[in-house]
Parts: structure tokens; C-alpha cells; sequence
């Protein structure tokens, strides 16, 4: 049978379910109260993050723009949407072996190893879908609300501008990046799901996972360091490297660069290493496995 | 044959839940699967689709290794294996959709709608299957097993929370199946009257053992039957039976009742001389040989 119907039939699946809705109705109604928030207390809020940078330079335009916006929702939001995307790909083969369709499912003529690929190629397409909404609610929205211009990031020891011809190629990039990083998320709740026979199990053990790991990482101990940069989770923020901007010897930003491009690279290398190894071990796995369910 | 099982062996851990299992099922007939619950007959069906892996023995399908050929087999095969579960979220003929389009063939909506109105479903094609009853949802499954035009047949328990229409619907479905459009069933059940009504040939196992396998009309033999009596005296009874030439056999079971293997022209000679000698007769009851068996299985009572 060729994966082309198999993932038609898993997509289908997949948006009968009333479910998969929870998703989209919560990523639109975190990015539409946080843009509100902005809209209406915006003002004060950045008078207030500019303080200290107003006493030494002028500061003109509109900081306060859909550029901005797009950066704090995504900071924001990325943490929380692994456990919206759990709720898919850990239901993938546990929800079934839980409804019973699991054996119904492989009574038919299609090899174990196309399933789990179909399986797992339709919740992949469930999340960039999901990333794709979220693209839309944090930028294009905010871009539609709050306008456009150069954009300000303020961190900790530094304020980068970005121009504006300068920040979309960023944002698609930063977004094809956190594609990978939730694919990776995706992966191993599909993984976990395998284990499972009933979808509660996977998506707890996936936050759990990511917890753990997010706890490591933030534990400066040599023991923890030495396995830190294996961690998927270490790498999962990687998008905001596209956001850091080169400058020339005169302090001037390189339109178009990347501070430190190999530093991204390494870490979406990581990270899709990370999908296809938890791919092929679903596979390997779920050859072998007894379905008594 | 086209079904061939050849010391079939699946252990969990130390638990042997199918041991050393062999039978054979011809082309074209009803194959009764036969035994109580947990004797072993949906681990046996598991392994014969390939959905869990034997620990000995092998499976011949069409002549080809299941664990070989395993998705050129199932292309002709359908089974509901235990209840059938199904998307409770899509309608009857979403679902059958969903899986004739995993049949690795070209099936119209007009073969979908086709076989829904064989299993009596057309006129509920577009509700949901959260509300249908439990034997629309037999149905519905039975529809998913023959969506793709099978040849071979897998239906395990069929009749399980059926009520008595519904389990007269399916008998009469295998039959037609059958006798109409000629295809090979292996049907499981725990009820051996529902087998002698349908099945043509049947084995019956126990712990996962075959006890006896063979025609239905054959194991059924109408000429042997087993009595089972409730009198005021057994003993008396089992005195008077051992001398009179009728019994070819006679004990008594656990709970008081005397049971005696005899032929059916013996039955009412026998129930008149155990009167004409005064026995006060409670109860008795006929049995054909193989039901005695199954009864004397399921009660957990070999017969001696």
C-alpha cells in the first residue's frame, strides 16, 4: 500500500478528531489575550522596559510593533506548545490500541513499518500546521495590529535593532527552526506512544522529559554539562540565534547576518538527528510488538 | 486446505496460552473455533493475523507463510477480532471508508454502500458510530471484514451482546456468506449450539489444547447421547442402569446427578423402567454426545 494513502487516511483521522481543535483554539486565544494585553497597556509596559535606555539615546518610531510582538509571543509561547503538540502524537498509536482499532487497523494489508511512517509523517504535518497558526496569530496578526518597524530586542547587556527589510527572512527562519524543535517534541511523544494504551501516559511522560531536561540544563554541574549538549531540549530555543546580528568593526549591524550561524546549524542538526532517531526506533519497536490490545 | 496451523505454540512468560494447536480449514466451508472463554481461541486468531508472534509452530494461508507474506494474505483475508472497535468520531461509512481504502484496492463508494446495506446498515451510513448499539457495531465490523472482498473470513466471537435477533442476523449472514458467495469463514464462539448451526466442520480446544476436531455432522452423532438424571435414589439408580444393558456408561457428577452414556432409541425405554421401578424421577435430560463434552469442559469436569 503506498504511504501517500496511508498518511491521507492518518490526516483524516487526525481532523475528525474533535481534539486536534484544542491546539489551534488555545494558541489563538493565548496570542489574541496577550496582543489585547499589548494593545491596550502596551504604552506603559515598554515606557517601562526602556527606562534606562531613554537617559542615554534617543529613541524614536514604533517600538512598540508587530515585529516586537511576534518575538515576545514566540519566547513566551514555545515552552508551552510541546503539551499541545503531545496531545496529537502521543494519541497516534496509544489512542488507538486504547479505542481498540489498533488490530482492526493491522488486520489490513499494510506493512508495520508503512504504518508507523504514515502515522508519523501526518502528526509531523499536525505540527508545522500548528506552527503555521501560530505564525499567523503572532506575526501576521500583530503585524496587522500593531504595524511594522525596525525591531528593538532588549537582553540582558545589550538592545539589538534589527531593520525592518531585515527581520521577515528571520522570522521564517526562526520559524522553520522551531518546526524542528517541536517535530523533535513530536517525535518523542509518537515514540512514547508506542509504549502506551492510553494517550495520558505518553503526553505526561513527554512534559516529563522535557522537564527533567530543561532542569539539567539549567544546573551548572560538570556531570550534567558533559551531557547537555546531547539533550534535544538544550538546542529546542536555538531559534532565537537568527534574531542575534553580526556588526562590523564600526558597531554597525551586517544586514542579513547571523551572529553565530554554525551555533544554529549544530543545534537544528541536533535536533533532526533527535526526530530521525526516534522515528526509526518507533519503527524498530513497533515491528516487534505483540498488539494485544 | 487454504488455512493450515501446525503446532501452534504462544507463551507469555510462563503462561501457555496456546499449546501445540493444530487444524486445518478447506476452501469454501464454515470452521466452527470452538472452547470456552480463555481457552485460547482469540490468542490463536491474534497469531493467525499476524498481530502477535507465534513461539513455535507456523500458519499457512493460501499456501504461503503468514510471517512471510503477510500483507499479500491479509489482501484476502477479513476479520473482526474480538469486539469490533471502531472510530466512535466518524459515521458507518466513514469508518468502512476509511478501512476499505486500507485494502490496497480500488473500492467505490458504491461497493461501500453495497456492503453496508448486506450487514443492514445503509439506512444509518451517516450517524455516528457513538451512537449505534452494540450489534450495529458487530455489523459495522462484520462490514470492515468484507469491505474488500475477501476470501477467507476471521470473525471472532461474532455473537458476543447480541441479542437474540442480532445473533439470528449474523448466523444468517455466515451462512449466506457461505452458501451465496462461497467464501471460506473460521468463526470462534463458546456456544455450541451457535457452531452446530452454522459450522461444517469445527475444533474445539481447551487451555489451548485441541480436544477433538473433525465434521460437525459426525461429531454430532444423534445416535449417541448422554443422560443426565436427578432421582431420589441414585444409587439405587446406578444399581438398576448397570444391570440393565442400556448404559454403556455411568457415574455420577460432582453435583448428585447420575449421568449414563446411552443411544437415543434408549431414552424413553430407559425412562419407563426407571418408573415402572418406583424411582422418583426429578428431572432428565438428553444431550447429544459433543454438547456432553462441551458441557462437561466448561464446568471444568472431564468426562471419564
Amino acid at each position: 500500500m503506498r504511504l501517500s494513502s496511508i498518511v491521507y487516511i492518518e490526516l483524516y483521522k487526525i481532523f475528525r478528531k474533535p481534539r486536534t481543535y484544542i491546539a489551534f483554539g488555545a494558541i489563538a486565544a493565548i496570542v489574541g489575550l496577550i496582543q489585547l494585553g499589548f494593545y491596550a497597556d502596551g504604552e506603559s509596559y515598554m515606557k517601562f522596559g526602556m527606562q534606562s535606555l531613554s537617559d542615554s539615546f534617543d529613541v524614536n518610531g514604533n517600538i512598540m510593533n508587530g515585529y516586537l510582538m511576534a518575538f515576545i509571543i514566540l519566547q513566551t509561547l514555545l515552552v508551552h506548545v510541546p503539551l499541545l503538540i503531545a496531545l496529537v502524537a502521543g494519541d497516534m498509536i496509544s489512542g488507538e490500541a486504547n479505542q481498540g482499532t489498533l488490530r482492526l487497523l493491522l488486520t489490513k494489508p499494510v506493512s508495520r513499518a508503512n504504518l508507523i511512517t504514515g502515522k508519523f509523517i501526518a502528526s509531523s504535518i499536525y505540527t508545522i500546521v500548528l506552527l503555521l497558526w501560530m505564525a499567523v496569530w503572532a506575526l501576521a496578526i500583530s503585524i496587522l495590529i500593531f504595524g511594522a518597524d525596525d525591531m528593538l530586542i532588549m537582553k540582558s547587556d545589550m538592545v539589538t535593532q534589527i531593520l525592518a527589510s531585515d527581520v521577515m527572512w528571520r522570522y521564517v527562519a526562526a520559524f522553520v527552526f522551531a518546526a524542528l524543535a517541536m517535530l523533535a517534541v513530536s517525535a518523542l511523544s509518537f515514540f512514547l506512544s508506542i509504549f502506551a494504551e492510553n494517550s495520558i501516559g505518553p503526553i505526561m511522560a513527554t512534559m516529563s522529559i522535557i522537564i527533567v531536561f530543561t532542569i539539567l540544563n539549567t544546573l551548572d554541574l560538570p556531570i550534567f554539562n558533559m551531557v547537555k549538549p546531547y539533550l534535544f531540549t538544550s538546542h529546542m530555543l536555538g531559534w532565537k540565534g537568527f534574531f542575534d546580528v553580526t556588526v562590523n568593526e564600526n558597531n554597525e549591524q551586517i544586514t542579513g547576518s547571523v551572529e553565530n550561524l554554525p551555533a544554529v546549524l549544530l543545534s537544528a542538526g541536533v535536533l533532526f538527528l533527535h526526530i530521525i532517531g526516534f522515528l526509526f526506533a518507533s519503527i524498530l519497536v513497533f515491528k516487534r510488538k505483540d498488539i494485544l490490545s | 486446505m487454504l488455512l493450515e496451523i501446525s503446532h501452534l505454540t504462544k507463551s507469555f512468560g510462563s503462561f501457555t496460552a496456546v499449546d501445540d494447536l493444530s487444524f486445518s480449514v478447506k476452501e469454501g466451508e464454515v470452521y466452527g473455533f470452538l472452547g470456552q472463554n480463555g481457552a485460547g481461541k482469540s490468542t490463536t486468531i491474534r497469531v493467525i493475523l499476524s498481530l502477535i508472534r507465534p513461539t513455535k509452530g507456523s500458519i499457512n494461508i493460501f499456501g504461503m507463510s503468514i510471517e512471510k507474506e503477510r500483507e499479500k494474505i491479509l489482501q484476502q483475508v477479513g476479520a473482526v477480532v474480538e469486539k469490533p472497535d471502531l472510530y466512535r468520531y466518524m459515521t458507518g461509512y466513514e469508518n468502512l471508508n476509511v478501512f476499505a481504502r486500507l485494502s490496497n484496492k480500488n473500492i467505490s463508494k458504491a461497493e461501500v454502500m453495497k456492503c453496508l446495506e448486506m450487514v443492514g446498515l445503509d439506512k444509518r451510513a451517516n450517524d455516528p458510530v457513538r451512537v449505534y448499539s452494540q450489534g450495529m457495531k458487530q455489523r459495522l465490523g462484520i462490514a470492515v471484514s468484507l469491505v474488500h472482498n475477501p476470501s477467507l473470513i476471521i470473525l471472532d466471537e461474532p455473537t458476543n451482546g447480541l441479542d437474540p435477533q442480532g445473533i439470528a442476523d449474523i448466523r444468517n449472514l455466515i451462512l449466506m456468506l457461505s452458501k451465496e458467495q462461497k467464501k471460506t469463514v473460521l468463526v470462534s464462539s463458546h456456544l455450541l449450539t451457535e457452531m452446530e448451526q452454522v459450522a461444517d466442520s469445527m475444533v474445539i480446544i481447551n487451555k489451548g489444547k485441541k480436544l477433538v476436531e473433525g465434521r460437525v455432522n459426525e461429531l454430532l452423532n444423534p445416535d449417541k447421547v448422554q443422560l443426565e438424571i436427578i432421582t431420589d435414589n441414585n444409587a439405587l439408580v446406578k444399581s438398576l442402569l448397570a444391570n440393565s444393558g442400556w448404559a454403556k456408561g455411568l457415574r455420577n457428577s460432582p453435583d448428585q446427578k447420575v449421568l449414563v452414556d446411552t443411544t437415543a432409541e434408549a431414552v424413553p425405554l430407559l425412562a419407563k423402567y426407571l418408573i415402572e421401578q418406583n424411582i422418583g424421577i426429578s428431572s432428565l435430560r438428553s444431550m447429544n454426545s459433543l454438547e456432553a463434552y462441551f458441557l462437561s469442559l466448561t464446568s471444568g469436569n472431564e468426562v471419564e
